[in-house]
């Protein structure tokens, strides 16, 4: 189709957007054929609704709305529930670990297996699953995750807590089965 | 003077650089001096590496839906 160069030049800027676009999607749709269908909708969706987007603010985070949207809408048909999580203490693996006796040292973090970390992330709830990989995997603002998840900051940055215990739980949990940490001395190491 | 407890209850928000520039200046100048917060601002800095690290585990976009898109959206 041929283009003015507004157009073009918005299309162009909108694809260098396209690799955290489709990870995203990937995460999304957990099949390649389908994060790529997800894609390609998601950027003729954009450009048909180019008119909607404001220069000045962040595409990537417009984008990511748009393709989301999508998601919910074509791929699942309604929107997911949230899912509350526990108040397990806001920094529970360092607590817990320095409470063991065990030295929370940086370099536990390190000898934790790239997939049990993947495995923590997965085992969330959506809601909160997307704020992580948004702000931790992807490095969104909050401003920014907030916008592509149509909710208030405060909101973002509630789940982003919640989840991030709930992430410190799990690794906690990996790091006591699989002996990375010892309990010293007569302290009881949870089971789950 | 602010307080290591006023510090453990940012440090979310200050590893994400989501504070005002005065309040990053208070909390990276504590940091500096606490032996009690600096420990914990060290493990809570990997724990967030080690999820950033989980992008790189993510194909990037195959070639074609590159090509495709540029088909469909640029030319």
């Amino acid at each position: 189709m041929a283009e003015s160069p507004a157009r073009t030049a918005f299309a162009e800027e909108a694809l260098t957007h396209l690799d955290t676009l489709y990870r995203g999607a990937l995460r999304l749709t957990r099949d390649p054929d389908q994060a790529q269908d997800l894609v390609q909708e998601a950027y003729l969706r954009a450009l048909r609704y180019q008119h909607s987007y404001q220069p000045g603010t962040n595409m990537k985070a417009w984008l990511f709305a748009i393709m989301r949207n999508l998601f919910w809408d074509r791929f699942k048909g309604s929107r997911k529930e949230d899912v509350s999580l526990d108040d397990v203490g806001e920094f529970v693996l360092y607590d817990k670990l320095r409470d063991e006796g065990a030295k929370p040292e940086a370099d536990v973090l390190d000898k934790l297996a790239a997939s049990e970390v993947v495995a923590a992330v997965e085992k969330l709830p959506p809601l909160h699953r997307e704020v992580v990989l948004l702000v931790d995997v992807e490095g969104f603002s909050y401003k920014d995750a907030a916008q592509t998840l149509g909710v208030p900051i405060g909101t973002v940055m509630s789940r982003l807590h919640r989840a991030r215990q709930q992430l410190q739980r799990s690794l906690y949990d990996y790091a006591v089965e699989s002996g990375i940490v010892r309990a010293s001395g007569t302290s009881q190491v949870p089971q789950q | 003077m602010i307080s290591c407890r006023e510090v453990i209850e940012q440090l979310w928000d200050y590893l994400d650089g989501e504070l005002a520039p005065e309040r990053m200046e208070e909390i990276a100048a504590h940091l500096a001096e606490c032996a009690r917060c600096y420990p914990q601002y060290r493990f809570e800095f990997s724990f967030l590496e080690a999820f950033a690290r989980h992008r790189e585990k993510l194909p990037g976009p195959p070639q074609a839906l590159v090509e495709r898109l540029r088909l469909l959206i640029v030319t």
